[in-house]
């Protein structure tokens, strides 16, 4: 049977998934599972085991109304996911005779509700499984009680309608798909039912979303109003919302204008201006509002965040491109000039760290300390100093800038990036043809317009990798700070993922600590999402 | 010299033949290597600080004196001793002088163990795994490589907690079945099984795979060996370059791992060193900044003889992963 065609293929299949199912069945469970397990814990309250569930709590404790404001984004963003798979479906509907495809799309939307219902079962069955721990802590743990425990869980009266449900659900796709594959095989019946499938999904969930924001902001209304107090959320989520719109489209016209050739581009751009101004003085009048009841440490900690990654990225970037450019003219030593750049990367950072603390020590007679006093500024305190750069300097509030402290971690971050950067743009310089480079010489190019006009464009994929890499680093940086910050400054260097950190570590708030890793997991989506529109259109991919 | 082909001559260097004959000198040039020169102090100026002030007195620190009056290398031993970075307690049988037991103990022994256990298990699930996606036909292949691509995006801070969630509960499972030996959680599984699968690694060893020539694998099969047979004795022994690269980095990355040691360990038994030194230095001994920077050398020190050994094929591997999509 393995000789034929058939058989190979099967056989061929076989092996494969036998290769892929120790990592997949790793990245399933600490790849994949986490991100839905995450945002499930983050609607709970839960201190190291499931409490009760609190709805959209935690997010507003977190970002005050601006939490249910984001959650109606999140359904409506799924909704629009939603949509665009129905547009995908309805053409390749379009292509074929419609009587045809009404089982495979009916075999789609019955396996796309069995898999929400799989999902609605795992997620009523998780809080139960999860307490099993607990319940046998302190006796005598053997693999009976456990799976005892576990087989009750499962006949739990939360658990077990849901997962009849389940079964019932599974059972009917079955019976679809069958009856699909049976009687009405065609070229699209697999697109069709995949899409159908997706598309009931994606709706489902949005309504799901959705119901709960609603549900969630009227209680929350309600409870303001039982208290004598009113909560304008419905209103600023309407002008947030305005202001956002305002902004985003202000962006697409400005860009339309610039292309414009005609005298209206110069109307586009002063109608563009207005917008611009009306949305953002909209969205200044009621975010602050929006956000008045919010995690005021969480606030920091994302400002704080957004600091580090503008101070860092771009001078490392820059610094790292020209170590590179400078690597790839005809030098000697070029690997061990590498490989010396390399070594602050490498080394661990828990070691770097330790030293800079010292450099920058608030010592009269620390290094940095001595050097400043070689070019005659006087001694600062650095790590210990909490005032900001702008105060240091003397500039007014709004520029006041990041605390000095924050300074040091960013020089340190810097300095251990650079090498990385200098060695992955000296590969991407290799990666050009020197042809281009003759050509422009003898075209009459210089030293510059040869960099500006053929290096920049033909290196812009690489500078592209290279600060997503950075950005998500920023966001990432735990160590460098986890040593260099100290008690004077308190949590004036505590970027937003540090602070979660504190929060689980100290307090062991586990469904808060989520709700705000998942606002920041959605701000890391946006920024990328927003650089690859920015960054996207001018990345050249010769 | 082979760039002068492909590279590109700073243009002073690129003018000067023609206007004139024999440039006395080259000041772009000098330029160049003062730049770069600039970089390499930078670059290694901490270190060389560190080793020297791991020498010093307390005062010598304190006053940053470049060098060291004398070598003091009882601060090396004491570091050793104070931070817990290796004790091994030989016992011999004092009449005969027959070994009767040798313990290893201290996180510098620990976090060799959890690097060994992490960079074999590593292997051992991504090999085959980089393999399938790279010369293998099978149903859902990009969507799936896609899928684990896609969770190379997620921050760690999002993954945190249901890890220790995950932990927590397949420990106890583990526990039931093996006995407290088969603890997760403060134990060695915790510390190294969430890292097996390792999507950068996949992607790596997959890049490598796709660029052996397919007439191998034709030759393998007409001699009738299957994929297993040709991953083991053909894909293998041509892959020594990436799978060093992922041993260096493994190493790298269980010699950096704090964030989530910090989570998992309760105590010293196999908590690593990046979670000693942070200790030794915020907790331990505020003041003693010359043992501080002893500590520092000893935990740098095998990462860099390390990186010394595997440098080529490490930094264009890692080059490699940058301009590759």
């Amino acid at each position: 049977m393995l000789n034929t065609r058939r058989g190979r293929l099967f056989k061929e299949n076989l092996t494969a998934y036998l290769f892929l199912a120790p990592a997949g069945i790793l990245i399933l469970l600490f790849g994949l599972f986490p991100v839905a397990f995450a945002f499930f814990v983050s609607l709970h309250r839960w201190r190291r085991f499931p409490d009760s569930y609190i709805g959209l709590a935690n997010y507003e404790k977190a970002l005050g109304n601006l939490g249910y404001i984001l959650f109606f984004w999140l359904a409506l963003l799924v909704l629009a996911v939603g949509l665009r798979v129905i547009r995908q479906l309805s053409k390749s509907l379009r292509r074929f005779e419609l009587k045809r495809q009404v089982i495979p799309l009916l075999a789609g939307i019955v396996c796309g509700y069995a898999v929400l219902l799989a999902v609605d079962w795992f997620f009523k069955l998780i809080p139960v499984i999860m307490l099993i721990p607990r319940q046998v802590r302190g006796q005598n743990v053997s693999l009976e009680l456990f799976m005892e425990k576990f087989g009750e869980s499962f006949s739990n009266p939360g658990v077990y309608p849901a997962g009849n449900l389940m079964l019932a659900g599974f059972l009917a796709a079955a019976a679809a798909l069958a009856l699909a594959a049976w009687r009405f095989r065609s070229e699209s019946c697999g697109a069709v039912i995949v899409r159908s499938g997706m598309a009931t999904a994606a709706l489902l969930s949005a309504v799901f979303l959705l119901r709960l924001t609603l549900d969630e902001t009227n209680l929350a209304i309600a409870a303001a109003r039982d208290s004598g107090e009113s909560l304008p959320i419905w209103s600023q989520l309407v002008f947030v919302s305005a202001g956002i719109f305002l902004i985003a489209s202000a962006y697409i016209i400005f860009q339309r204008g610039i292309r414009a050739q005609s005298n209206r581009r110069f109307a586009l751009l002063v109608f563009s201006g207005l917008s611009l101004a009306v949305g953002g003085y909209l969205l200044m009048a009621e975010a602050p509002a929006a956000l008045a009841s919010a995690d005021d440490d969480l606030l920091q900690g994302f400002w704080v965040t957004i600091m580090y990654a503008g101070g860092t990225v771009p001078v490392q970037l820059a610094i790292g491109l020209l170590l590179a450019y400078l690597l790839f003219q005809p030098i000697r030593f070029r690997s061990f000039f590498r490989m010396v750049y390399f070594i602050p990367y490498i080394t661990p950072f828990v070691a770097t760290s330790i030293v800079f603390r010292i450099i920058f020590d608030a010592g009269k007679t620390a290094p940095a300390n001595r050097m400043l006093a070689i070019v005659g500024i006087e001694p600062q305190r650095w790590i210990l100093e909490r005032s900001s750069i702008g105060s240091l300097l003397g500039l007014p509030d709004f520029l006041a800038g990041p605390a000095l402290a924050l300074i040091v971690i960013m020089i340190y971050s810097t300095w251990t990036y650079i090498g990385y950067d200098a060695v992955i743009f000296l590969a991407g310089l290799g990666n050009i043809s020197g042809e281009l480079y003759e050509a422009a010489r003898i075209d009459g190019a210089n030293g510059w317009r040869i960099f500006r006009h053929i290096t920049l464009p033909l290196l812009s994929p690489t500078i592209f990798f290279l600060s997503l890499v950075a950005i998500i680093g920023t966001f990432q940086a735990f160590t460098q700070i986890w040593i260099l910050r100290t008690g004077a400054v308190g949590s004036k260097v505590n970027t937003a993922s540090v602070y979660i950190f504190d929060e689980l570590q100290n307090s062991n708030r586990y469904g808060y600590a989520s709700s705000m890793a998942f606002v920041l997991f959605a701000l890391i989506l946006l920024m990328t999402l927003f650089q690859n529109r920015i960054m996207g259109r001018r990345v050249f991919y010769g | 010299m082979a760039s002068d082909r492909t590279g590109l001559r700073p243009p002073v260097n690129a003018k000067a033949p023609v206007e004139a004959p024999r440039p006395p000198i080259d000041l772009g040039r000098i330029a160049i290597y003062a730049v770069l020169f600039a970089g390499v102090l930078i670059a290694i100026g901490p270190f060389l600080w560190m080793i020297s002030a791991s020498f010093m007195t307390l005062s010598e620190v304190n006053l940053t004196r470049l060098l060291p009056e004398n070598l003091l290398w009882e601060n090396y031993a004491t570091a050793l001793r104070r931070a817990n970075f290796l004790n091994i307690e030989v016992t011999s049988d004092p009449a005969t002088g027959v070994l009767q037991s040798l313990g290893i103990s201290g996180y510098i022994w620990n976090s060799i163990r959890i690097t060994l256990i992490t960079v074999t298990g590593s292997l051992l699930v991504c090999i085959p795994a980089a393999y399938a996606f790279a010369r293998m036909n099978f149903i859902g292949r990009n969507f799936i490589f896609a899928l684990f691509l896609s969770t190379m995006m997620i921050p760690g801070i999002v993954m945190l907690i249901p890890h220790l969630l995950t932990v927590i509960w397949l420990g106890r499972l583990s526990e039931s079945l093996f006995g407290p030996a088969g603890a997760w959680f403060n134990n060695w599984p915790a510390l190294t099984i969430p890292f097996f699968a390792s999507v950068f690694n996949i992607f790596l060893l997959r890049q490598f795979f796709i660029q052996i020539p397919d007439d191998l694998w034709e030759a393998a099969r007409i001699d009738g060996a299957g994929h297993p047979r040709f991953l083991v004795s053909v894909v293998l022994p041509l892959s020594k370059a990436p799978i060093m690269t992922i041993v260096t980095l493994g190493f790298i990355g269980s010699w950096n791992a704090l964030m989530w040691p910090l989570l998992v360990t309760i105590n010293d038994e196999w908590r690593p060193i990046a979670v000693g030194l942070s200790n030794f230095v915020t907790a331990d001994t505020p003041g003693d900044l010359n043992l501080q920077m002893a500590a520092s050398v000893i935990t740098v020190i095998p990462i860099l003889a390390l990186y010394f050994v595997a440098q080529k094929q490490f930094t264009e591997g890692i080059a490699q992963t940058g301009i590759k999509s």
